[in-house]
Formats: structure tokens, sequence, C-alpha cells
């Protein structure tokens, strides 16, 4: 048992995903993700208190709400920022000429680095929103226990599962793109048609009111988009409808089931860009 | 049994990228212990080279023999120590930290690491960001990450770029140390002057064909390049000394590497010369002859490469250019 788990400690892809945090730890963005995530979910949970001039918090659904109304913006944004190089990058230093000279497969570079960019973002989701779930528990009142751990505890896996989905969009592109600026500037134009555009054109089709086939397309639309898949969750998990996105809670599916299609996604993207990897030529 | 194979064999090698014709035909057979250096040419695909000996690209055609070994379509031989050209390595991380990090993929222990900094004079830096490491010491912790792992075959794409003369000397001497202890070494440089001391056979590579192989001995013998000796008031000297009517050429004397010993010996005995400059060929002359022999065999288009044996044993070579 011990030199099994020795050998995957000591194993490449360990050694390659310390590499990717401690390289990532440097980059300035990095910083200001983490700076950015504190400050979202410590300005959420004191909203209520700076207009009212007393310590006194939102009720549990309304954090909840706001929370996820930014982070579906903030979290695609962090993941690109931080995972857009991680192949297009080594790819311009001439790195992954290096690396690919050295006894591992592409497997293990690929695994090495998702590895590192998603215990980064889950560690800076669970923190910054944790303290959020902690400082309700710790400093205000009526807030029950189960409930608040369950949203909070819901609320940081749905923003995981966003943030890897986002860490392999980038890395899909970052496969694919030839410069570093070219991966930007697609991996910005994805996000602002997610999480943006997509939701502006539904609105539209809603607005237009065509009906109950509109409504229907509507909602089969919604779910072929993560980051509205995302908001659905955290609607959910609050048990409030308000929103655009409110109307997919009135349809009859689950909560589990939008976890399911976020975890499809995932895997649809891991293997997707996996491949995308293994087939690139030097 | 595989302690005695070459440490490459090549045989039949072509690649094209796209429609473009990068490698021709190249055959090669290197053995262990031997320091062969790649010239040619920008884009005459000496890197490509290398990246098919490292099972980065694989053959469009012809095999590749790497230790031992036959290489499949996407296998990777062991023990082998690459140094890329143009590698900007991770810069935010220190020296010690990247040297640590390619270590560790190798299964070396830290203690060589620090034997390593040390031993190429990074010491001082090796806590700094790579990003404020001059390209000289940008290029030394490339070599040093070739070496980390006591390579049987050590591939250098254009080591020495960036270096300054010690720090060339001081790489050669690592180069030459690791092939005593039977590493087989390619170099694939545009400094001639600097690899001509320690090669023992040279590759001239052109528009992706092989333009020469052989051991400078052997190359000299090739070509048709002479010595060429001069000396003070050359034309006087001349008229005197009837003999020496059929070496002269634009102010200086030419002869052929066998007429050398005899024309010095006619110019001390004869003509009581003692003071002048001898000028042999060197490898920048064979190689400048071989360009510009490549260039107006195409502008005939004549196929410059027909019969050359490769081979890095070379007491079996007979090579007619
Ligand atoms: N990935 C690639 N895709 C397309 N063409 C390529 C690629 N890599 C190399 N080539 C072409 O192959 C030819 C040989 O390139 P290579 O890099 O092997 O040259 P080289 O001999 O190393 O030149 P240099 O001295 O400039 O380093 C060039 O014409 C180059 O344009
Ligand atoms: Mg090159």
């Amino acid at each position: 048992m011990l030199p099994h788990e020795l050998t995957v400690w000591r194993g490449p892809v360990m050694i390659i995903a310390a590499k990717e945090i401690k390289d990532s730890l440097r980059n300035r963005w990095v910083t200001v993700i983490f700076a950015i995530f504190m400050l979202l979910a410590l300005s959420v949970t004191f909203a209520g208190s700076a207009v009212s001039g007393t310590l006194s918090f939102p009720a549990l659904a309304s954090v909840i709400t706001s929370l996820s109304t930014v982070s579906v913006f903030i979290i695609p944004l962090a993941a690109i920022l931080l995972s857009y190089d991680a192949f297009v990058g080594e790819e311009e230093a001439g790195t992954m000429l290096l690396l690919l000279s050295y006894p591992l497969t592409k497997r293990q570079i690929f695994m090495g680095k998702f590895v590192a960019h998603s215990a980064i973002m889950v560690t800076a989701i669970t923190i910054s929103f944790g303290l959020s779930a902690a400082i309700l528990l710790g400093f205000g009142d009526g807030y029950l226990w189960g409930k608040t751990l369950s949203a909070f505890g819901q609320f940081i896996l749905s923003s995981s599962l966003l943030a890897v989905t986002f860490i392999l969009i980038s890395y899909l592109v970052s496969v694919r793109s030839s410069e570093k600026a070219k991966a930007v500037g697609s991996l910005l134009s994805i996000w602002f048609s997610l999480v943006l555009i997509y939701d502006l054109i539904l609105l539209a089709l809603l607005v237009a009111d065509l009906g109950s086939t509109a409504q229907v397309i509507v909602n089969a639309m919604m779910l072929l988009n993560p980051t509205d898949i995302y908001r659905a969750i955290n609607l959910f998990s609050t048990g409030t409808q308000f929103g655009g996105v409110a109307l997919l809670t009135k349809s009859s599916l689950s909560s589990g089931l939008l976890y399911m299609l976020l975890s499809i996604w995932v895997v649809l993207l891991a293997w997707l860009s996996q491949r995308a990897f293994a087939r690139k030529a030097i | 049994m595989s302690e005695l194979e070459p440490a490459v064999r090549l045989a039949g090698v072509s690649h094209h990228f796209a429609e473009q014709r990068v490698l021709h035909d190249v055959e090669l057979v290197l053995a262990r212990g031997t320091t062969l250096a790649l010239l040619g040419h920008n884009g005459a695909g000496k890197s490509t080279l290398m990246k098919m000996i490292l099972g980065l690209i694989s053959p469009a055609q012809g095999q590749v023999e790497v230790l031992g070994q036959r290489l499949q379509c996407g296998e990777r031989p062991t023990s082998i120590g690459y140094l890329p050209e143009n590698i900007n390595f991770y810069d935010k991380l220190t020296g010690h930290e990247v040297l640590s990090y390619f270590a560790a993929l190798k299964g070396e222990r830290s203690t060589r690491v620090s034997q390593l900094i040390e031993e190429f004079g990074l010491g001082y830096a090796q806590h700094k960001p790579v990003k404020s490491y001059s390209k000289g010491m940008k290029q030394r912790l490339g070599f040093a990450q070739a070496i980390i792992a006591q390579p049987k075959l050590l591939l250098l794409d254009e080591p020495t770029v960036g270096l300054d003369p010690q720090a060339s000397q001081f790489l050669y001497s690592k180069v030459n140390q690791l092939r005593d202890q039977g590493c087989a070494v390619i170099i694939c440089t545009h400094e001639l002057n600097l690899v001509e001391p320690h090669l023992d056979v040279a590759m001239m590579l052109g528009r992706g064909r092989c333009l020469a192989f052989g051991s400078l001995a052997q190359l000299l013998a090739q070509s048709e390049l002479g010595v060429q000796i001069t000396f003070n008031a050359i034309e006087s000297v001349v008229s005197k000394h009837a003999p020496l009517a059929e070496f002269y050429h634009q102010g200086d004397l030419r002869c052929s590497i066998s007429q050398r010993a005899w024309l010095i010996q006619y110019l001390t005995r004869e003509c009581g010369i003692f003071d002048f400059d001898i000028k042999n060929p060197c490898l920048a002359d064979i190689y400048n002859e071989k360009m510009t022999q490549m260039q107006s065999c195409n502008e005939q288009g004549l196929s410059f490469t027909s019969s050359i044996s490769y081979s890095s044993n070379w007491s079996l070579n007979n090579v007619t250019p």
C-alpha cells in the first residue's frame, strides 16, 4: 500500500501538478482572482450591514442568489485566466517539446496540469465562500445549520464544477491555438457569449412570446449552456424563483439531473481536450 | 547486447511537412562514444532530424533506431538528453526550481541539482527567477538540464548560442567527458570553428539531403580544397624558382594537402624561406565548398548527392562526392 502511494505522490503527474501550482501562485492574476473571490464573498455577506449600519445579514436565499449572480461571471473568467496558456504557453516557450522528449506520456502532462488548476480553483472557491458561510453561522441569527451548510455545500460544489468546465474549455482552446494572444481572444469571446449573449438571445425568445414551443426550446437551450445549468442549480438549492432562469425551475427538472448535466459537460470537455492534445502534431 | 548496438541508426529517413520535403533519404550510423556535428544552412532540416531521433516526429519513410531500440510510431526512447533550440524556461520559477523539476521528472536526486548548479556557475543566481537570467545563463541551465541524468545519447540543438567563450569551452569539455564515458553526442551548430576541435564525425545537410559525412580528415580528402602558403615578396621568389610557378595563384601558393610537405621542404631548402603562413582548410572551408557545390548543382538541375556512404566507422569509409 505504502510504496504504491509513494509512487503516485512522486509520480510524474504530481511532479507536474506541484510545478504548475508553484508557477500559478507566482502569477499576479491568481492573486487577483483570490482577492476578488474573497471580496465578493465578504461584500455579499455584509451587504445588509453596510446599508443599515448595524450588523445584520441577508436571508440565506438572497446570499446564495447574489453570490451566484456574480460568480457566474467571475468563476469562468478566473478559470480562463488561470489556464488559457497551459498548452499554448509551453508550446511557445519550447518547453512542451522538451517535456515530450522526457519519458512522460501526454496524458500525464495533461493530468498534471488539470490536477493543479482544478486544485487552485476549488481551493479559492472553498475558502472564500466557506468563509462567508462561517460568518453567517457564527455571527448571524436564525440561520439553520443544516440548511445553510447544504446551500453553501451545493454552491461550492456547483461553482467548482463550473470552474472545472471552464478550465477544460480553456485547455481545448489552448491546445488548438498557435499563439497565446489568440487563445485569450477566443476564450474571452466564448466567455462573453456563454454568460451574456446566450442569455440575451433566450430572453429575446421569451419576450417574443411564441407560445409553448418557444418555452420548450428555451428550456432545452438552457441545458446546453453550462453557465445556465449552474444558475439553475443554485436557484434550486434555495428554492427561490426569480430571474430569467427561474423559468427552468418550473419545469420538471430535478437538481440531481442538473448536476448530472454539468458533469456530462465536464466529461465531454475532458475527453475532447485530451484528444485534441493527444492528436496535436509537434 | 544492446551496448554494442550503435547509438543511432537511420535508414532511408524521409519526411515532409504538408507538401514541403524536409528530409530526403537520410542515412546515419552513429557509434557510441562519438560526437557528431550536424551542420547545414537555416532550414536544412537539422532540428527536424533531431526531433525524429527523439521520437517526437515519426518519419514518413524509413527507420529510426535509437540505442538499439527500433522506434515505433509515437514511442520515445529513454536515456536521452536533449537541449532544444530557442527554449524559454518557466520564467517565474527560479533556476534551482526549474532544474529540480526536470531532475524529478527523470527521477534524479536533488543533490545532483545542487552539484550541477555549482558546476555551471549558476550558484549566485539559483534562487532568482529565470526571467532575470541572461541569455547565456538560460543556455547553461538548458545544458545542465540535458545532462542531468547521465544520458547515453545527447542531442544539443545550437547549444553555444549566447554563450561566452569560456562557457562554450566548458560546454565542450563536458561534452567530451560524456563522450569518453560512452555517450553518443549530436551537436547541431552554426559555430563551426567552435565545434571543429571536438567532433569525431560531421554530417552536412543541405535542403534535407546529406551532402557529406565523415571525419574531418575524410572530408578534407574528399574536398578539392588546398593549402595556402603566403610570405613576403612572394612574386620575386616565384620568378626566381620555376617549380613554384605552377602553385602560384593570385598572390599566394596553393597546393593540395598531399603536396604540402614537399612544398614546405622546397621553400625552406631551396629558397631559404622560413617565415611563412600556412593556412590549412578548416571545417568552415569544407562547409562553404559543399554549400556552393549544392547551389550550383541545384541551378543546373543536377543531383549532388549520389553515392555517399554514411557510417561513423570511418575506416570502412570511402567517400566520393
Ligand atoms: N512544424 C513545422 N511545420 C511546417 N514546416 C516545418 C515545421 N518545422 C520545420 N518546418 C520546415 O522544415 C524545414 C527544416 O526545418 P528545421 O527546423 O529542421 O531547420 P534547421 O536545419 O534546424 O534550421 P535552423 O538552422 O534555422 O535551425 C524548414 O523549411 C521549416 O520551414
Ligand atoms: Mg534548427
